[in-house]
């Protein structure tokens, strides 16, 4: 059975790698990011792909029904994002509104990652991270949500591309046993 | 009234709840359904974090459910939890239900067996567990109505419609398959949990906190479950960029690959695990499953997408499926005979039995939905080639449809159900389980 933190490392390797390609993206913007077709599909490629090793993940995860349905909704998220977010760059769906699915994947995945920790906070650095990406997960499901109501404006294509390199970040920041700014709870094997 | 709220946004984030936690079951001795040579004296948990353990945190049954296990002592700062036990027999397999109170105030559970010079039987026949209820019935059912979707329809228009359709009924065709592989998944992890729970006999919150590893890697639905999440989650991934990329063909590996899947449940139900259990049983049930599901597919795609989508492709369709289905009916009816005859010792056992008397309303469903069927072969069929094809035909298959699915009920009532014993090897009656 892999470790949780080298799963965890795994998907930050592919988030920072997306957080890169969205970032290009909206700084050069889409007009010229889209000269070439295939850099369209690289976002929805990954999600969908990342959809599909969450199920590998799924199926590790069976030592608490908890995280059992957590990894299985992310999955289902990852892959419906991924896959409306084809479809729109491939041109079968073109109203803007369907970034409203993307927006709804993040805010379930969010939530679902707050749910899932049944620790608090400052019990570890895992739990810590859980939390905080939990809470940006929710937050940010704000860029696509204002993409598909003012399509027009950077700052959706930049908090949503900001949204995966913190992904990154803080995913590669994860340990299965590690402090959060000194303090480890004793339950977690810390010094009581 | 923003800076309030942004203040309290800003509070919810930062302010830290109180450090708890909630425990992680990581070794036992004897290991988790291990067969030993010798009985323990004691029976030793260890978990990631510290535990509170409540008085009957370890119970240790034995098979005629005699307690066998004392009280319960913890060593290791909190992380394990010790009992002592006494009078275990060689030759015979014991169950440890478990339970702790995680710092989180959550109740953590689990039961796994070990054996005592004998193979540990799995979880799901530990001491205390409960057979299958009527939502494992309504999980099974609803697996049957998932794959009758993404096997029946996505094989139905790979098979039966032409290359090129209405892009609508293209569209509905994506939906329904796409529906069936999600609903597959989720039948799948629902059916997993339920019967999980059934062993582990909790339920609500503390279900949601239950260790239920130990029944995916010990017992053969747990594997069979694992392989078809997987292989289902592949199918949706297949079928969405299909889909998004418009290209239909790109169905055909997540059709073969459902067809594939389906062999898991014969693997893992009575046509493996009886005593009597033959290769040629599992291949007369993996047939019946995916037979069954082209056929109840076929008419759902004609009711739900053909008939109300494309009036100019229901001569055509009508006229290739009624072709396909003679021979699907054919399979299915000879494959079922093959399963019941091994799963029934005895012509009696069909009306002395709750099996056999299930099967019986199975059949008497069948019969229904044949000869209706059968009507359409030999009534609508010769009108629709004279192009006389109505929405009165398109009624009659939405009702063709309604008792196909009634029969997949009672078939997940079937498959759920303990076959009558069977002669063992030794001669002995062997009552029926599927671990």
């Amino acid at each position: 059975m892999p470790r949780a933190e080298t799963a965890h490392w795994l998907f930050a390797a592919g988030f920072l790698f997306l957080g890169l390609v969205l970032l290009a993206e909206a700084i050069v913007g889409p007009s010229v990011f889209r000269l070439r077709p295939w850099r369209a599909c690289l976002w929805p490629s990954l999600a969908l792909f990342a959809g599909l090793w969450l199920w590998v993940i799924t199926i590790f995860s069976t030592f608490s029904t908890l995280h059992l349905l957590a990894h299985a909704l992310w999955a289902q998220a990852a892959t419906a994002a991924g896959a409306i977010q084809l479809a729109v760059v491939r041109e079968r769906l073109t109203s803007p509104y369907w970034s409203l699915v993307t927006s709804g994947a993040l805010f379930v995945s969010g939530v679902s990652f707050l749910v899932h920790e049944q620790n608090g906070w400052l019990f570890a650095r895992s739990a810590f991270l859980h939390h905080l990406i939990g809470w940006m997960l929710v937050v940010s499901a704000v860029f696509p949500l204002g993409a598909a109501f003012r399509p027009r404006r950077a700052v959706w294509a930049f908090g949503f591309a900001a949204t995966w390199l913190a992904l990154a970040v803080m995913l590669f920041a994860d340990r299965d046993i590690a402090p959060i700014f000194g303090h480890l709870s004793d339950l977690a094997g810390g010094t009581p | 009234m923003r800076r309030a709220l942004a203040a309290a946004g800003f509070v919810v984030l930062v302010l830290p709840s109180l450090a708890s936690a909630h425990a992680t079951l990581e070794a036992t001795v004897p290991n988790e359904q291990s067969r030993i040579d010798a009985p323990p004296t004691e029976i030793v948990l260890r978990f990631d974090q510290s535990v509170t353990a409540p008085p009957d945190a370890v119970v240790v049954l034995a098979t005629d459910g005699r307690r066998v296990s004392g009280s319960v002592t913890q060593t290791d700062g909190g992380t394990v939890i010790r009992t002592r036990v006494a009078g275990l027999r060689v030759g015979e397999a014991y169950t440890v239900r478990w339970r702790e109170l995680s710092a989180d105030g959550h109740i953590g559970t689990g039961v796994y067996t070990f054996g005592v010079a004998v193979e540990a039987p799995p979880p799901t026949e530990a001491v205390g567990a409960s057979g299958m209820t009527w939502r494992d019935d309504v999980a099974r059912w609803a697996l049957f109505v998932s794959l009758a979707l993404l096997l029946g329809v996505v094989g139905i228009r790979l098979l039966v419609l032409p290359r090129v359709v209405d892009p609508r009924v293209e569209r509905r065709v994506h939906l329904l398959g796409t529906a069936g592989a999600v609903l597959a998944l989720n039948a799948g992890i629902a059916g997993f949990v339920i019967r999980s729970a059934n062993a582990l006999q909790v339920s609500g919150v503390d279900l949601l906190y239950a260790d239920l590893s130990p029944f995916a890697e010990s017992t053969r639905f747990g594997i069979a479950f694992l392989v078809t999440t997987l292989g289902f989650g592949a199918c949706l991934t297949i079928l969405v960029v299909s889909w998004a990329l418009d290209r239909p063909a790109l169905r055909w590996p997540a059709f073969l690959l459902a067809i594939a899947l389906v062999w898991g449940y014969p693997l893992s139900g009575h046509q493996a695990t009886e005593p009597n259990a033959s290769l040629l049983g599992q291949v007369a049930d993996w047939v019946h499953l995916v037979t069954a599901m082209l056929w109840v597919g076929g008419v759902v795609t004609l009711a739900v997408v053909v008939w109300p989508l494309a009036p100019d492709l229901r001569r055509a369709a009508f006229l290739r499926f009624s072709r396909i289905a003679i021979v699907l009916v054919g399979v299915l009816v000879v494959a079922g005979t093959v399963v019941a005859i091994e799963r029934l010792p005895a012509v009696a056992d069909l009306w002395e039995t709750a099996y056999g008397q299930t099967l019986l309303v199975k059949l008497g469903l069948v019969v229904v939905a044949l000869a209706w069927g059968g009507i359409h072969h030999t009534i609508v069929r010769p009108r629709i080639e004279r192009g006389e094809a109505s929405g009165r035909i398109g009624r009659s298959l939405l009702g063709e449809s309604t008792v196909a699915m009634a029969v997949l009920l009672v078939a997940a009532v079937l498959v759920n159900g303990a076959p009558p014993p069977v002669e063992g090897e030794a001669g002995s009656t062997v009552r029926s389980s599927v671990p």
